[in-house]
């Protein structure tokens, strides 16, 4: 009897909980889904809403011509390719901005990656008024973005305290503001047989210097913020094997940053691409306030749209091919 | 057989003290073992080349500022003046003084900080909600909605204006103004449309401009007002907000699950462990985003030239011209103007500059604990 008993118990127990446990899971998957949906609301009626038909709204515009009636709304009327037939073939300066501009990009993006984890490195060690340097290199992120770009870019006055001479040519260009001339670097570069290029690059980028600080701000805060991800414990078993500065640098902290590198370079093409002192940016917004040239520039926006999307999808084709992921368990 | 090191020598011994004196090495020999050698020289070096290195490029970060607070405070005559260079000489605060005065710098000021604050209050909270459903929550498509923020993070806000215009223009979700308003249309059915042109639930002889221009338009104007950049950033696709839903997303995955389920278990609802547990915790980050958001949309001149076509709301970027007093045709102009210019950007970022006095350290902290990882 007693062992009767206690086969119904064994098997009645987990026929009664068996069920209702894979129910009760299955639902909180589902509420937890349901709570993600909700979480992100926010963004999904603001994308189908608004920012997809102001992405819609864009690209029939830059095929059409639009006219403002007062008190009825506006009347589009199809134009097919004619804005860039326009923005091509009829604007003088398009063709050769997007060229220079692009020329520019390819320069700047391995500068401002180069120069933003070399600073990150530099302030990621410790020593004495790392405190104030971080807040000093942080200041162009604040500070000089939006309207503070454009007054700089106009802003002969500090080109002339900087160096009276270059003034007096009237281009507002202080031509002896370089700091470092070809001639200087090849001197230095001389035994080391480096082609022309290379040393016309490491000029480049250092009279460029100001610009390539202030716009590696962000890039510098998300290497930082790779580095301080780093176990200290690495590196403390690379000193014991008896690594060098040098060694750990490439041999740990470049695998182990190396899809921050990813994550900046795409940021990097993003924020050059996009921002206001960009030369091809400006000459799209110049084109926007002139009349009835809104529509053509809506067409060469889209044009260099799809040569950022080309240029990301390069740079992440190049650079993931060098990320090392950590296997994390 | 000598280099046996010799027994501790007691010197003196007390009831509970005793003093020992062990062999030791010269000061001498210790101090050149120290200091005289590859790996302290090596250091040193580095340790010089490192700071002048960071000096300098905090002088090329610092210097801009420097030229433009020296010219703001040079009188007219400082700029023809060639021995003039960094430091004035004839001490003026007339461009101040002016650009307070005529260019409406308080009522920009407080236009500003109302739009700046609240839009970058909003922006983290929003940001905060889609970070933390990107992160934490699996559900069938979260993949898709990390794809269009980055997408919305890639297209250039340039590509868009025009028809951002266009669509705060003549605002409408879904066309429920246009119903309303009896301006919607059904293809060619007569009787339809007159019953819909039938339906009008705004007075027709209000004065209220707004409902004018619904009444005219079948559309909300919005432009000229805060709510086309409180409409954007309610949604989060306000100016970066890519970037800020990206990185709360990975500061949010780097938070262990662990906290959550405890909450959980104690019968806590998701919504409440998000703002009773997750967000106390995630401070420095979210200040980090709110001085993001606040200072970009303060010295923002894109979208507020974009949305505000009148010049009834003034703004921080309309103040940037040259006060109809100091306007002036002698020699000296064409640095004075940028000087003034400059001086109305000093103003433009004081604010700024004191806020990340207070707010520099949590900028720091924030990202240092964001644990960014790009997996």
């Amino acid at each position: 009897m007693t062992n009767d008993l206690q086969l119904n118990k064994t098997v009645s127990v987990p026929k009664a909980v068996k069920p209702k446990k894979k129910r009760r899971a299955a639902s909180l998957d589902k509420r937890k889904a349901r709570a993600g949906w909700f979480f992100v609301l926010p963004f999904i009626i603001g994308f189908v809403a608004v920012y997809i038909p102001i992405i819609f709204d864009s690209i029939r515009y830059s095929f059409s011509r639009i006219k403002i009636i007062p008190g009825e709304g506006f009347t589009i009327t199809n134009v097919g390719w004619e804005n860039y037939r326009q923005a091509l073939f009829v604007n003088p300066d398009f063709v050769k901005t997007l060229l220079s501009g692009l020329q520019q990009l390819a320069f700047d993006i391995p500068a401002i990656l180069l120069f933003s984890l070399f600073m990150a490195v530099l302030l990621n060690q410790k020593m004495v008024g790392r405190a104030v340097f971080r807040a000093i290199f942080f200041i162009p992120v604040i500070l000089a973005t939006g309207i503070m770009e454009s007054i700089e870019a106009q802003n002969v006055l500090g080109d002339y305290l900087d160096d009276p001479d270059g003034i007096a040519d009237g281009s507002g260009q202080s031509v002896a503001s370089d700091i470092v001339s070809a001639i200087d670097i090849e001197v230095l570069f001389a035994n080391m047989r480096v082609g022309t290029e290379i040393v016309e690059y490491v000029v480049r980028a250092i009279n460029n210097i100001f610009n390539i600080v202030n716009r590696s701000g962000v890039q510098m805060l998300i290497f930082l913020a790779g580095l301080q991800s780093i176990s200290p414990a690495i590196y403390e078993s690379c000193q014991i094997d008896g690594a060098t500065g040098w060694e750990t640098f490439w041999k740990i902290t470049f695998p182990m940053i190396s899809p921050m590198i990813l994550v900046n370079g795409i940021y990097t093409v993003i924020d050059s691409f996009t921002t206001d002192s960009n030369t091809v940016m400006k000459f799209i917004a110049n084109e926007y306030t002139k009349s009835s040239g809104q529509e053509v520039s809506s067409a060469m926006a889209w044009m260099y749209f799809m040569i950022v999307i080309v240029a990301i999808a390069l740079i992440a084709a190049i650079l993931s091919a060098f990320v090392f992921y950590q296997r994390r368990d | 057989m000598n280099a046996q090191p010799t027994a501790p020598r007691v010197t003196k011994e007390t009831k509970n003290k005793i003093k020992v004196e062990f062999e030791r090495t010269p000061l001498i020999e210790r101090l050149k073992a120290k200091f005289i050698n590859m790996a302290f020289v090596t250091d040193v070096i580095w340790y010089i080349f490192r700071l002048l290195l960071l000096i300098g490029i905090a002088y090329i970060v610092l210097f801009p500022f420097y030229t433009k607070i020296a010219g703001s405070f040079m009188a007219k005559e400082d700029f023809v003046d060639v021995t003039v260079m960094l430091i004035p000489k004839h001490f003026s605060l007339d461009i101040y003084r002016f650009i307070i005065l005529e260019n409406d710098y308080f009522t920009a000021f407080g236009n500003t900080l109302l739009l700046a604050g609240s839009t970058a209050i909003i922006q983290t909270f929003i940001c905060c909600l889609i970070g933390y459903g990107l992160a934490k929550f699996k559900f069938k498509g979260a993949k898709y909605v990390f794809l269009a923020v980055i997408l919305t993070m890639v297209v250039p806000h340039q590509t868009l204006q025009l028809s951002m215009f266009m669509e705060f223009r003549f605002f409408d979700i879904l066309g429920i103004v246009k119903f309303l308003s009896g301006h919607a249309t059904v293809g060619n059915i007569e009787w339809l449309n007159k019953i819909l042109a039938a339906i009008n639930i705004f007075p027709a002889e209000s004065k209220n401009a707004i409902l004018k221009g619904i009444i005219a338009d079948g559309a909300l104007n919005l432009n000229n007002t805060y709510w086309p950049l409180i409409v954007l950033s309610l949604t989060g696709l306000g100016f970066k907000n890519g970037l800020y839903i990206f990185m709360l997303r990975q500061f949010f995955r780097g938070v262990p699950d662990e906290l959550e389920e405890s909450a959980y278990i104690d019968g806590s609802g998701t919504f409440r462990t998000f703002l009773q547990i997750i967000l106390p915790l995630s401070v420095p980050m979210l200040i980090t985003v709110f001085l993001f958001a606040f200072s970009w949309q303060w010295t923002d001149d894109f979208y507020t030239k974009l949305f505000f076509t009148s010049s009834k709301t003034i703004l921080m970027p309309d103040i940037v011209k040259i006060p109809t007093t100091l306007e002036t045709n002698y020699a000296g102009q064409n640095l004075y103007y940028p000087a003034i210019r400059n001086t109305c950007g000093l103003m433009i970022i004081f604010p700024l500059v004191i806020l990340y006095a207070f707010l520099q350290n949590f900028l720091v902290q924030g990202i240092e604990r964001s644990g960014l990882t790009a997996d």
